[in-house]
């Protein structure tokens, strides 16, 4: 072997990665070569110090991402590639909560009474945007009816009276005042995966009244700490405001989740007032989590404040 | 005899990884949480070692597990499960890279437990700690480390770091990154090429 070819080889070989041949050959090179011999020892003392280099996992950390992960999938995060998708779910939900309708769903009637070539949109009024062709002749799954009644008519026709629910899609931008009406709606519906989608695309928009009071109610009140953790992000840009502050600091005090609370902890220092050193002082009283109680402990310490209350 | 009782264990472990992978991909979620947990440090550590930032780590954490959570259907035992998984890993760890910039300086203080750590005290030694000289020596040496690493562009960095953190083969390391084996030694020789030089005189 060359002296080229012996450096070329040289991480190979300290990392075991050449054949037993390449390797008789690079210490018959290595034994002879006074040069070679010297960048091999440089290439063990690297080794040795990216040893010493490797970043220690802080403690709490790994608990810490188990319970964000969790919590993230049960909030629906998880779901969005999944099943029907959470913008579906979404549409899904508004549309039963406008309508005010039966919840009631058979589709295997709809599909029944449909083949038969039945009338349909004369007896019912049409949501916009759906083509009456489409509704007679290609029903879907969308559409789900149920039948309250069948009477006979004197021209020996037949008169049936049904519900329906119909699966609307609307879209549009988000400075549109319906979208954001709907969105608003969503961001309290029951499902938590329609409400972590929701609070995520109204967290980039938190500039109008509306939809600060909605991100606020829900850090503060939504039982989905995957939601509440996107309510956090959105109030980001707001959190030099007094009442944003002291809904915060409540969060703080009184959330379960630690993945929140340090989330909370790092807006509040963000602008620092004297009221936040109180609260990161009642915080230390309390808090058992230590990833938390390190941060605040830091953020009292940069703001040369005491731990504890006196 | 060590190497069949080895590959014994390793056929024993490959089979409750398959048995838990395909309850996940039924919707068994304490499955998904158990393999979660079975790979979940070794992500985390990769992680804290190419970024030095707890925050971001956690960032890579909760991106590479959604992403296995929303996309194991896909998965179809043509490769391992941890080629698979690392190949997500590296994907979401060269994003971050990319977007801080590769040459933009790492914080020298990291936090930890115990409270904000200096990684360049880290890496004294216990017998180092009575002797200045040394301890400024090893000091030196650590912040020439520091500057190469901040030299590799971060595929350099993702092969050196699978290789010497991971202790995978270089044939492994690119097939996660969708390269030869070849690619792979030429990252890895480049890496510690420019880590040695930047060890200059000192070792």
């Amino acid at each position: 072997m060359t002296c080229e070819s012996v450096l070329k080889s040289m991480p190979l070989y300290f990392y075991g990665e050449l054949t037993p041949a390449e390797e008789d050959g690079m210490e018959e090179h290595l034994h002879r070569c006074r040069s070679c011999a010297r960048e091999m020892e440089r290439q063990r003392a690297l080794g040795v110090m990216a040893d010493r280099h490797r970043a220690e996992i802080p403690a709490g950390l790994l608990e810490d991402c188990r319970t964000d992960l969790m919590a993230a999938i049960q909030g629906g995060a998880g779901a969005a590639e999944r099943g029907p998708g959470a913008w579906r779910l979404f549409l899904n939900a508004v549309s039963e909560s406008l309508s005010g309708w039966s919840r009631f769903r058979q589709p295997a009637g709809a599909l029944a009474l449909l083949a038969v070539g039945f009338f349909a949109a004369r007896v019912t009024t049409r949501p916009a945007g759906v083509a009456e062709a489409k509704l007679a002749l290609a029903p879907s799954d969308q559409v789900f009816s149920t039948v309250r009644s069948v009477q006979p008519n004197p021209s020996g026709g037949v008169q049936i009276s049904f519900d329906e629910t119909r699966r609307r899609v609307v879209s549009g931008p988000m400075d549109d005042q319906n979208i954001r009406r709907l969105l608003l709606s969503a961001a309290r519906e029951d499902n938590p995966a329609v409400r972590v989608e929701s609070v995520d695309l109204l967290k980039n928009h938190s500039g109008t009244s509306d939809i600060r009071d909605a991100l606020l109610n829900a850090v503060a009140h939504d039982p989905n700490p995957g939601v509440r953790l996107k309510a956090v992000e959105g109030l980001k840009p707001l959190a030099a405001e007094p009442d944003v502050r002291k809904v915060l600091a409540q969060v703080l005090l009184s959330d379960d989740n630690p993945a929140i609370r340090m989330q909370v902890v790092d807006l509040l220092v963000e602008h620092r007032d004297d009221a936040i050193v109180g609260v990161l002082q009642d915080l230390m009283q309390k808090e058992n989590n230590n990833y938390v109680r390190l941060k605040s402990e830091k953020a009292l310490k940069e703001m040369n404040a005491s731990l504890g209350t006196f | 005899m060590v190497q069949d009782v080895a590959e014994a264990a390793g056929a024993r472990l490959t089979t409750q990884a398959d048995s838990l992978i395909r309850a996940a991909q039924r919707g068994d979620q304490d499955a998904f949480e158990q393999l979660v947990r079975a790979y979940d440090q070794s992500v985390l550590r990769h992680a804290m070692n190419l970024l030095r930032s707890p925050e971001e780590a956690r960032d890579v954490y909760q991106e590479v597990f959604l992403k296995v959570f929303r996309n194991l259907h896909t998965f179809r035992f043509d490769c391992s499960f941890h080629t698979w998984l690392y190949r997500i890993v590296t994907n979401v760890c060269l994003d971050h890279l990319r977007k801080r910039g590769v040459r933009k300086e790492e914080p020298a203080v990291v936090e930890t437990g115990e409270g904000p750590l200096d990684r360049l005290e880290n890496v004294e030694e216990t017998s180092a700690h009575a002797d200045p000289e040394r301890n400024m020596w090893n000091r030196q040496l650590h912040e020439r480390i520091e500057e190469g690493m901040r030299d590799l562009t971060p595929r350099e960095r993702m092969v050196f770091e699978l290789r010497h953190y991971e202790g995978l083969r270089l044939r492994n390391i690119g097939e996660i990154l969708g390269t030869t084996e070849d690619a792979a030694k030429n990252c890895l020789f480049r890496a510690t090429q420019k880590m040695r030089s930047a060890l200059g005189d000192l070792v």
